[in-house]
């Protein structure tokens, strides 16, 4: 199992009040899975993500990732796992602004870009259609390329799990079936994918829908 | 620690985020580099101030006067000097007596008597070396003559004709002007300044001087009784002189070092926190600007030491860069400015390589410290929390 999350719960304070963001969640997911995540604006799916992603560590219960339990890890080798065993994708992109198309996929490299990971990297804005534009900027494309900047991004160091959040939440329906398009072929060629989204675009690849309300697993 | 590779892409990175920023970086640049233009031109000023007091006032910097016992007050205060003589060996007396334990220090014995030049009436004055207490290494007061040169006063240039470089005739010695005569409005205008030993040949007083020129060491206030102290100290080894004590001068002397502690006191310290301030202020507007860029970088599993690196790397190379402007601008302003607001000494005022140094070396610390904080924000920054905005 790829994943495995027991009793999940995470609170914030906001405003004073204490707002439950998941609540008990429980679920596992498989390495090789499609999953898609949907419920409602503040059902507590980015949460989940981040949660499920090593990077905001539950109030309560337990993840696992590949067997080992994620916050029961040290951060370096958190954040060690976080780069060579999982990609993000936004939906706000979160690219570095001042860094061209190249230098941003290669910001996922661990350290200095090896010339096999820039030659990967060259190869995978190819793949996604922005090889001819690898010295712009972000902020000189459009959305739906911004977004594919993001998943090569996500796809340099052949993760074995993407974890994208609403990555279409701000495309167009083309450049939305796009994105989903190349996450699919991820998820082909073997790997684990979950995927927030509020839109169905990726209903026919996802093998399973995980439905989120109140930050409580409905239904599964 | 950062590996090369990581440490080669880092500087890129902050290369292109001050292209990406410039305006951030500018206003930085241009706070650190006005700090540390106002340190140096206030150091070099500063200095240049001291000199030219220094060398205007020449004897402003002695404030006791060791002359022969004998000598009468009355005519000593209305002449100058002491028509008395006495053995120069006093000086090497006293001057093996230097220690950081007496309330004296710098000594010059020097020859004093008035002379006559083409019928013209002036002061001829021999100058020894200075002599300071061990280990102190301080400058001597006054300036150095060195062989076969005299310095002369306007006036005497004026009736001789003569300028630096000339040869003048005194006595039966031939010399060399060493000095761009300048008017100072003192009887330094009409004044030889020789070697001592020349002097001596000069006048005919081998192995003589009349003073022994000295300054207290200015810790002394006027409850302690200076003179007393000063007498009983000298007195004790060379009970031959009498102590003059120039009040006023010692007060004009320490007002002036006053003045150069208070600068470096109170303006060298307010430049440097405001500059301080300034660099956080805008290392924290950069850190604001980049919250989306510190989540992803965290999220890509960069660590702490490198979203730091980010932030101190670049006040250190900002720094750096202000650093060497502002050195540049600070040493031209003073070279530009200063020789008008110092004219006897401008030929001494000049660039400092070893402020340049320190400044070039402490401005990135500097720097480095004013963004430590907002680097430390950025490293504890939730990512999470960036990462959720929609």
């Amino acid at each position: 199992m790829m994943i495995r999350c027991k009793e999940v719960t995470k609170t914030f304070r906001k405003n004073g009040a204490e707002v439950v963001s998941l609540d008990r969640f429980t679920a596992e997911i498989a390495a090789g899975e499609f999953v898609a995540v949907r419920g409602p604006s503040g059902s507590g799916k980015t949460t989940l993500l981040l949660t499920l992603g090593g990077m905001q560590r539950p109030s309560a219960g337990a993840v696992q990732f590949g067997g080992r339990d994620l916050y029961g890890l040290p951060p370096a080798e958190r954040a060690r796992l976080r780069s060579g065993e999982i990609g993000f994708v936004f939906q706000m992109f979160h690219l570095v602004p001042y860094l061209d198309l190249l230098g941003n996929v290669l910001l996922a490299a661990p350290g200095r870009p090896s010339d096999a990971e820039r030659e990967r990297a060259a190869g995978l804005l190819d793949e996604l259609g922005l090889g001819k534009r690898a010295s712009h900027r972000p902020g000189e494309l459009s959305a739906g390329e911004r977004q594919r900047l993001a998943v090569a991004r996500a796809l340099l160091n052949r993760p074995k799990l993407i974890l994208a959040d609403e990555p279409t939440g701000n495309l167009d329906p083309e450049n939305a079936a796009e994105v989903i398009r190349h996450l699919a072929a991820f998820h082909q060629d073997g790997g684990t994918v979950v995927l927030v989204t509020h839109g169905t675009a990726a209903d026919q690849h996802a093998g399973r829908i995980l439905r989120l309300d109140q930050g409580r697993l409905a239904a599964n | 620690m950062l590996r090369k590779g990581a440490e080669i892409l880092l500087r890129s990175h902050i290369l292109r985020e001050i292209g990406f920023r410039k305006l951030n970086a500018l206003f930085s640049l241009l706070g650190l580099m006005l700090a540390v233009t106002i340190v140096v031109a206030s150091q070099l000023l500063a200095e240049a101030d001291e000199r030219e007091t220094r060398r205007v006032t020449r004897d402003m910097g002695f404030n006791l006067r060791l002359i022969p016992a004998k000598t009468d007050l009355g005519q000593f205060y209305r002449d100058g000097f002491s028509r008395h003589a006495m053995e120069a060996v006093m000086l090497d007396r006293l001057a093996t007596q230097l220690t950081n334990n007496v309330s004296f220090n710098h000594l010059v014995g020097s020859l004093r008597r008035d002379y006559t030049i083409n019928g013209k009436d002036i002061l001829l004055v021999g100058l020894s070396e200075t002599y300071v207490a061990p280990g102190q290494g301080k400058k001597p007061m006054g300036f150095e003559i060195k062989e076969g040169t005299i310095h002369i006063g306007s006036e005497i240039a004026r009736w001789q004709e003569l300028k630096k470089g000339d040869a003048m005739q005194v006595g039966v010695r031939r010399f060399t002007v060493a000095n761009d005569p300048i008017e100072t409005g003192t009887p330094d205008d009409i004044t030889i300044f020789a070697r001592l030993e020349d002097a001596q040949s000069i006048l005919g007083l081998s192995g003589k001087i009349n003073e022994i020129e000295a300054i207290d060491c200015l810790c002394l206030t006027a409850d302690d009784d200076p003179l007393a102290i000063l007498r009983k100290e000298i007195g004790g080894i060379l009970p031959e002189v009498q102590v003059v004590h120039q009040r006023t001068l010692a007060d004009a002397r320490a007002k002036q070092r006053q003045t150069r502690e208070k600068v470096n006191a109170v303006v060298l310290p307010s430049v440097l926190v405001a500059g301080a301030v300034w660099v956080a202020l805008l290392a924290v507007l950069n850190v604001r600007d980049r919250r989306q860029e510190i989540g992803i970088l965290r999220a890509l599993g960069k660590g702490g030491g490198r979203i730091a690196g980010l932030f101190l790397g670049k006040a250190v190379l900002l720094g750096f860069v202000a650093a060497a402007l502002g050195v540049a601008l600070g040493t031209w302003v003073v070279l530009e400015f200063g020789p008008s607001l110092f004219p006897v000494t401008q030929k001494a005022i000049q660039a400092s390589s070893t402020l340049a140094w320190q400044l070039l070396v402490a401005t990135p610390v500097f720097a480095a410290f004013a963004s430590f904080i907002p680097a430390m924000l950025a490293v504890s920054h939730d990512p999470a929390e960036t990462l959720r905005e929609d």
